[in-house]
């Protein structure tokens, strides 16, 4: 960091050796631009990192404020984490998994497909030994990951046709991201990743036949339930989804244990907040839907099965191809099975 | 127009019209590409993110070359309210200051954070995420400083005319 | 006022200053960046005041280029203006303004007419911001320019009907405002279609009527023949394939051959595949099509780049907080409070690119204005049209510089800015219509919903 980091340093340096009060109310502001990957008007996920923000800011009496940026503002979302790594901005909310091109095993601390759901995934993060895992593989980059929102099983998406067997799948075309896109793909799915803004037309037009986005909530307001009429579950390919803070090391290091000890409190509140926020809303966001015409369906066990195997041939290759990855990976094994 | 008439360019000059030449062909690619996508998925039913892509990847070596081009033939858009009522000299003198002040800082500060980007892609090995993306992507993000370099190069040479004008070394003739 | 907000404000004024003076808009706008940079951490080293940027916050730079860079939205940019190019360049563009205007005999004005009607076939066939004004101005300025056409008329009938493009759905920006408020893009698209409509129909009606009042600025044609039949038929077979290729754009996206993106390309291949028909594009037509294409793109990019760090600091230092500030502390009653953000927004349009008033304003007032009970759809349109009009309104106009670049010497940014007066009256009209009939823009959503 330059200037604007021996600023602020040196504003939480005066109040590391100043004061004992865990809330000094005379020690300078902790002014951090914190940029999230989603927009702060969605419904959840956009809203997590405010309300963690809003409740860091009146627990410390307004000595911690941030400002939550929506993506795009001041940093892309998907240079959120490079961003933090070089200093740029102080903190980002992101899910990890945006940054799989640059770092495969970032996926697994996001979500997987076929993995962990969201109380596997805080068992194994608190209790299983994933928060280590993820400083490990963090901290040499210059970053604290800090797990701080959560949510379940997403759906598999919104079809403008039905989906029975895997031959269905076979010529689909689908926008799907990542691994799970990867995963279609090996059953035959033609994978796009159209920008998020040209979603809802090409699939009004039928240029796609499907899209997955996020939760139903949130697809809901996008207006996907308008243009696809089946909406399938469940989210194979993300059963939790998981966000973090992340925060640049040598910042975190610098901060009074207070201010990181509230901060981490905060960010626990976060993931079961957003928890309880995104199952709370998903029964009405679904029912309005179907009130609008939509179908929910599950999927076919066979048609899951072979998700299933495509998943793990997917997962395999990844794991062969970055030491990283195979150890996480093997390491969420290792603890569901004992969880089991 | 801009210098593209003068006799007697500089080699600097005749590169760059070189370059702009070479790097319009993109457009062409581009269009192939978009409708061989096209085509595959509406007729096949065959997506190929590689081809995607490839579409932002042509644009991009094409819009930052367009960047440079523009600079060097003095395309690129004035506010000419005032300046049409403006002496040669002043607006040399505008040129001059603007060039040392506004652009050239401009220009190392793209450089400067441009650098370590590109480094970090290529030592992450980054490549696409998504499902047969694209790998390689340092070579794209190379393109930022490349194409900055190249800015500056075109930059400079304006300045070398613009201050030759302005502290007498022949060449009487205004600026744009 | 802090001091760091004083800055946000001077880094405006120096913004203002530097373009007033006649250096390159993207430069300037880069290097005020830059500038306020340096500024911001004397004062925060020197004098101890928070600003809160520094060289590593700027230093974001890199990677909102680089999201400028992965944009695959903004391919369609060149590609529409290679489409354009192509069309001017391989004189297909020309016969079509011609075949055109001769349906129109004797009617002075028939040109800027014209102009008028391609423009809203082009409008609902690009989404982005510069392609039609791009396109428009390399169709339809030539043509009336060689008539006599007044210059101020000229420009001012391009800028203003370019600018429909981004109202008229497809549009980029009506996809990002659905995505600050989390609402259907598919609502604001079909909210939009008919002001688009209302507002070209208000352009066709001046462009009518004014040259009864002031025939200098659009001569009558020289020798205006009768039209027949036998007129009808020829045109009729001269357009035809101008016709198809731009029908081809808009049924590509209609049904679901390619994305918006796609269409642009699929329309630069028609043209490039119309003019090798025609027998137009030799090896000299190709090359000099695509290295403008590098041209005008590479100074439309420019904007953007610049703009990119711009935006970057002046945030940096708190301005959108301090645009935030302002509105939100308006003593009015409901309609009051809808008409001063409106007016407050036409106002910042002048200097502040729709991006930026998007990012910063919409998310805020939103709030404000569906608490006062009125329809969000209805609002976000009129807060469309008024960004619309700040395309047009100087100095800071995106519009005007797009044509600026592209348009013959004769129109300096003088004859731009005189020249899209009657047309800024024209959209504050159509705002006024939509304000006084929200129908306008809820009666298609109504519709789509009740299915
Ligand atoms: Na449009
Ligand atoms: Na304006």
């Amino acid at each position: 960091g330059g200037p604007r980091a021996v600023g602020s340093g040196s504003e939480t340096v005066s109040e590391a050796v100043g004061d004992a009060n865990p809330l000094p109310t005379t020690a300078p502001r902790l002014r951090w631009r914190v940029t999230s990957a989603f927009g702060t008007n969605l419904p959840t996920l956009g809203e997590n990192p405010v309300e963690v923000a809003d409740r860091l800011r009146r627990a410390s009496a307004g000595r911690i404020d941030w400002t939550i940026d929506d993506p795009g503002e001041v940093v892309p979302a998907f240079a959120i984490v490079d961003a933090v790594r070089a200093g740029k901005i102080e903190a980002g909310y992101t899910w990890l998994g945006y940054d799989q091109g640059r770092l495969p095993v970032s996926v697994l601390f996001g979500a997987v497909p076929f993995g962990m759901t969201p109380w596997e995934y805080s068992a194994w993060w608190v209790r299983g030994g994933g928060r280590e895992l993820a400083r490990e593989i963090y901290r040499p980059l210059g970053i604290e990951p800090i797990l701080c929102g959560m949510i379940g099983p997403e759906t598999a998406g919104w079809f403008r046709k039905e989906i029975r067997t895997p031959d269905d799948l076979s010529g689909l075309k689908i926008r799907f991201a990542g691994l799970g896109g990867r995963t279609l793909q090996k059953l035959g799915a033609s994978v796009t990743m159209l920008p998020g803004g040209e979603i809802f037309q090409a699939l009004e037009k039928g240029a796609i036949d499907a899209t997955e986005f996020s939760l139903p909530e949130v697809d809901a307001r996008l207006g996907f339930d308008r243009v696809a009429r089946f909406n399938y579950f469940p989210g194979w390919h993300q059963p939790h989804t998981a966000f973090h803070l992340v925060v640049h090391e040598a910042t975190w290091r610098a901060l009074p244990e207070p201010t990181r000890e509230l901060i981490e409190l905060a960010c626990g509140d976060g993931v079961h907040r957003n928890l309880a926020n995104a199952e709370a809303a998903q029964g009405p966001a679904i029912a309005e839907s179907e009130r609008r015409g939509v179908v929910t369906r599950a999927l076919s066990p066979g048609l899951l099965r072979a998700l299933e195997t495509a998943a793990h041939e997917v997962l395999r290759e990844e794991a062969a191809a970055d030491p990283d990855f195979a150890r996480v990976l093997d390491h969420q094994r290792r603890f569901r099975a004992r969880y089991a | 127009m801009g210098d593209e008439a003068r006799p007697g360019r500089s080699r600097l000059e005749v590169t760059l019209d070189l370059v702009t030449d070479l790097s319009s062909w993109v457009w062409l690619a581009l269009i192939a590409v978009i409708v061989v996508a096209v085509v595959l998925r509406f007729v096949f039913s065959l997506g190929r993110i590689e081809l995607e892509e490839l579409q932002w990847h042509l644009y991009a070596v094409g819009f930052l070359m367009g960047i440079v081009a523009c600079t060097g033939f003095d395309r690129h858009v004035r506010v000419d309210v005032f300046r049409e009522r403006m002496s040669a000299r002043l607006r040399d003198w505008i040129d001059f200051y603007g060039i040392l002040l506004l652009q050239l800082p401009f220009l190392a500060l793209v450089l400067w954070s441009a650098l370590p980007f590109v480094v970090d892609s290529f030592v992450a090995g980054e490549r696409s995420a998504s499902a047969g993306g694209l790998p390689f992507r340092w070579i794209l993000k190379s393109m930022l400083p490349i194409s900055f370099v190249l800015l500056a190069l075109a930059t400079l040479s304006r300045l070398v005319r613009v201050g030759r004008r302005l502290f007498g070394d022949g060449d009487p003739g205004g600026g744009r | 006022m802090t001091p760091r907000e004083w800055l946000a404000v001077a880094m405006f004024a120096a913004f203002i200053l530097g373009i007033l003076c006649g250096f390159p808009v993207a430069w300037v706008l880069g290097g005020v960046a830059v500038l306020f940079t340096a500024l911001a951490i004397l004062v925060q080293r020197d004098f101890g005041h928070f600003t809160g940027v520094d060289w590593s916050y700027a230093s974001l730079v890199a990677d909102r280029l680089w999201s400028l860079m992965d944009n695959w939205v903004l391919v369609a940019l060149p590609m529409f203006i290679c489409m354009g190019l192509l069309l001017d360049r391989s004189g297909i563009a020309a016969d079509l303004m011609r075949d055109v205007s001769r349906l129109f005999g004797r009617m002075r004005g028939g040109l800027a007419v014209t102009v008028a009607l391609i423009g809203v076939v082009l409008a609902a066939s690009t989404g982005i911001i510069g392609a039609s004004v791009v396109l428009l101005a390399l169709l339809g300025l030539p043509p009336m320019l060689d008539a006599r056409y007044a210059p101020t008329f000229a420009a001012g009938t391009v800028c203003a009907v370019g600018t429909l493009g981004i109202l008229i759905p497809p549009s980029i920006m009506l996809v990002l405002m659905a995505d600050r408020l989390a609402i259907p893009v598919g609502d604001l698209f079909l909210g939009a279609f008919l002001p688009g409509l209302v507002l070209a129909g208000l352009y066709v009606a001046y462009l009518i009527a004014w040259p009864r009042f002031r025939p200098e600025v659009a001569p009558a044609p020289d020798e205006a023949e009768v039209v027949d039949l036998a007129l009808l038929a020829s045109v009729f077979r001269d357009i035809v394939p101008a016709a198809a290729l731009i029908l081809t754009v808009l049924g590509s996206i209609f049904f679901g051959i390619a994305t918006p993106t796609e269409a642009s390309g699929v329309g630069a291949f028609g043209a490039l595949l119309l003019a090798s028909w025609r027998r137009r594009l030799g090896w000299r037509v190709l090359r000099g099509v695509l290295r403008e294409t590098t041209l005008t793109t590479g100074y439309l990019f420019g904007i953007f780049v610049g703009a990119s760090a711009f935006a970057l600091v002046l945030r940096g230092l708190g301005g959108d907080e301090l645009i935030a500030r302002a509105l939100l502390g308006l003593p009015f009653g409901p309609n009051g409070v809808v008409l001063t953000i409106l007016f407050v927004t036409f106002l910042l349009g002048f200097f502040l690119d729709w991006i930026e008033i998007t990012f910063i304003v919409l998310p805020l007032v939103a709030p404000v204005v569906v608490g006062l009970g009125f329809d969000l759809v209805w609002f976000t349109v009129l807060f469309a049209v008024c960004l619309q009009t700040s395309f047009l309104t100087p100095p800071v106009g995106f519009a005007l510089f797009y044509v600026k670049g592209v348009a013959p010497p004769e129109i300096d940014v003088w004859t731009l800015y005189v020249g899209i007066l009657p047309f800024v009256g024209l959209q504050l009209v159509g705002l006024g219509l939509i304000f006084a009939w929200p129908e306008l823009a809820t009666w298609l959503p109504g519709l789509a919903y009740s299915n």
